[in-house]
């Protein structure tokens, strides 16, 4: 859904309308990310986004083969929602789906990299009017140097047994990737929404109370 | 045995300083648990202003400021929504129900916010309690208003009073050609609904069609009858209270509000704004733990002081133990068992006197307050206290022991001249 928008921009513009540029960029912050937490009968949806820096441990362009590679073996882990983000036992609770993707986010423009590779994407990005654009940018910096920044984004839906025994959260996430210090938790469930933060020092989040 | 049967008759035969001091525990053990109570409670009663309301929409600002102006009421927005930008978003399919709020004008001290009949269904707080009305119904004419509880008893209104809505806030010109009726008064709910007098949102376009630019257009007032046959649709409005069809969407619809092109918009969880507040306001909770700790903190001390007295008097009796062949160790034994027995008596009857006190304060604290207490039972961290209570005790009692240990087996036995 997120990505409509851009490529509906993208498009007007390829197409010579005249279409005011929205300019909005979200913050961004190293060592913090954020997972979205939806309870809704047995259905459980998580939303994570966190920053490139957090889990590969930068934020440029992968080129060589081994940053391509960190980048896969990241989103590989990122599709595994139970060995990073584990539910008590007793909840029951299954992977029904996942899916992880690397996002560049460059002067407001988004550019989708999934490994999935989905053509269209890389097209709009890569758009005539996208280089005249930052024409200037080329000329001022270097390629490398360039301000960039990339997030990692995931999305699961979970399928739990005993929902309402979901008592806590075992963030296992930052043992797997040693650069993420923080995790800002939002909850939705029946009885309201809820905030929660985990850190590397109190990796678990008790969710008691919240259903 | 021996030593619990001579602790128990010990106390009796004081039973009045040590009714005193039993009661003195009682009362500081109910006032911990109280003030316990009372810290959850008002955080409770706080969360509890708005429920069942999945995102609050307004302009892009901070979720703290727009949850005050949009609930609370404080303060005032940066910029409005645009009714189109609202159509918009609220079509969306993800959306179940949508509530208009437009606040900007008063009545008196009291805040005039324009919404929507639907709001008085929709806005819940309490865990889903519904506003009720305590006279009237809700607006149905153009010119209706519902008054909250404290409007009507601050102001002395009731249903069929009229009343003059003013221009902005603390104006001192009012829209005196368009009085309004008041067709319905809420029952008092401890939420900012109290203070808050409801009209409809075409009302509020209705009272600003003489008006241009902050000031009043020159000629004859536009008569009732041609304001009722214009289209009164706003232009913008200030916030809006949505629901989403499934909770598992209401991720989404918040992004695509905050992502929204066409106008800086920000959709909060009203939940967590919530609970930030709570964070800036909750240092008063501390405070209150403080105070609660200090009180049973004094209360052990007048129990020692008392145990500590109280040994003067009772030289002879420990001569007599000692004599008889009661060893220190028994003797300490005996002010452990007394003081951990009074403390216990103390706390059993301070849970009493907090549950006596919570059934008879309770509908006066809801309704004088919107304080709401619910009669639930001790918590973890109650049980916890009244532990450290027994344990200080028996600390506390090791003094007295140790000074009766010192104290000569002849001492008390020989009668001074």
């Amino acid at each position: 859904m997120r990505y409509v928008l851009p490529i509906l921009a993208a498009t007007l513009v390829q197409t010579g309308h005249v279409h005011a540029e929205t300019r909005q960029m979200d913050s961004h912050e190293h060592g913090s990310g954020t997972l979205n937490i939806a309870l809704e009968g047995s259905t459980v949806v998580m939303e994570f986004e966190a920053p490139g820096y957090d889990i590969v441990g930068f934020e440029y362009e992968a080129t060589s083969d081994k940053d391509l590679a960190a980048i896969e073996a990241a989103i590989e882990k990122l599709e595994s929602p139970m060995s990073l983000f584990v539910p008590n036992n007793s909840a029951g609770c299954t992977v029904a789906a996942s899916h992880a993707s690397l996002m560049t986010e460059e002067d407001g423009h988004e550019e989708h990299k999934d490994h999935e590779h989905d053509d269209d994407h890389e097209e709009h990005a890569e758009g005539e009017d996208h280089d005249e654009d930052h024409a200037d940018d080329h000329d001022e910096h270097d390629h490398e140097d360039e301000a960039s920044h990339t997030e990692f984004e995931a999305e699961y839906a979970l399928t739990c047994d005993s929902p309402e025994k979901l008592t806590s959260l075992a963030f296992t996430y930052f043992q797997t990737f040693p650069n993420a210090e923080e995790l800002d938790i939002q909850l939705i469930t029946e009885k309201g929404a809820f905030a929660f933060e985990a850190d590397r020092a109190n990796p678990t989040v008790d969710l008691q109370g919240t259903q | 045995m021996t030593l619990v049967r001579l602790a128990l008759k010990s106390l009796l035969s004081r039973r009045f300083t040590v009714g005193l001091t039993v009661f003195a525990i009682a009362l500081s053990v109910a006032l911990f648990l109280g003030v316990e109570k009372l810290r959850t409670g008002a955080r409770a009663s706080f969360a509890d202003t708005i429920s069942k309301t999945d995102l609050i929409m307004g302009a892009r600002s901070g979720s703290v400021q727009l949850l005050l102006y949009s609930v609370f009421r404080i303060g005032n927005a940066t910029n409005n929504v645009s009714w189109q930008s609202y159509e918009e978003l609220t079509s969306r399919p993800e959306v179940d129900w949508a509530v208009p709020i437009s606040l900007g004008d008063s009545h008196k001290q009291f805040r005039v916010m324009g919404t929507t009949a639907a709001y008085f269904d929709r806005y819940k707080y309490r865990n889903g309690r519904s506003l009720a009305f305590e006279q009237g119904v809700a607006f149905d004419d153009l010119f209706d208003a519902v008054i909250g509880a404290d409007v009507a008893q601050t102001l002395g209104y009731a249903v069929g009073h009229p009343i003059i809505v003013a221009h902005g806030l603390a104006s001192f010109t009012e829209h005196d050609e368009l009085p309004f009726r008041i067709s319905g008064v809420l029952e008092k709910t401890g939420t900012p609904a109290d203070s808050t007098v409801f009209v409809g949102l075409d009302a509020i376009e209705a009272i600003h069609v003489d008006w241009q630019g902050g000031g009043r257009k020159s000629g004859p007032a536009t008569t009732e009858d041609v304001i009722r046959a214009m289209d009164l649709k706003p232009k913008a409005i200030t916030a809006a209270m949505i629901g989403v069809k499934s909770r598992l969407q209401a991720f989404g619809l918040q992004r695509a509000i905050n992502e929204y092109p066409d106008e800086p918009l920000q959709a909060i969880l009203p939940g967590i704004a919530l609970q930030e507040l709570w964070e800036i306001v909750g240092v008063a909770e501390t405070a209150l733990t403080g105070v609660s700790a200090m009180v049973v903190a004094t209360a052990l001390l007048g129990m020692a002081v008392m145990i500590l007295s109280g040994l003067n008097e009772r030289r002879r009796e420990m001569a007599i133990l000692r004599s008889v062949g009661a060893g220190p160790l028994t003797i300490a034994g005996l002010m452990l068992t007394e003081a951990v027995t009074m403390a216990a008596a103390g706390a059993a009857l301070g849970i009493g006197l907090l549950y006596v006190g919570l059934l008879g304060l309770r509908p006066w604290l809801d309704a004088a307050y919107g304080l709401y207490l619910p009669l639930s039972g001790l918590t973890q961290k109650d049980v916890i206290m009244l532990g450290l209570v027994l344990a200080a005790a028996a600390l506390v009692s090791l003094v007295p022991a140790i000074r009766a240990y010192r104290l000569s087996v002849a001492d008390g036995m020989m009668v001074k001249v």
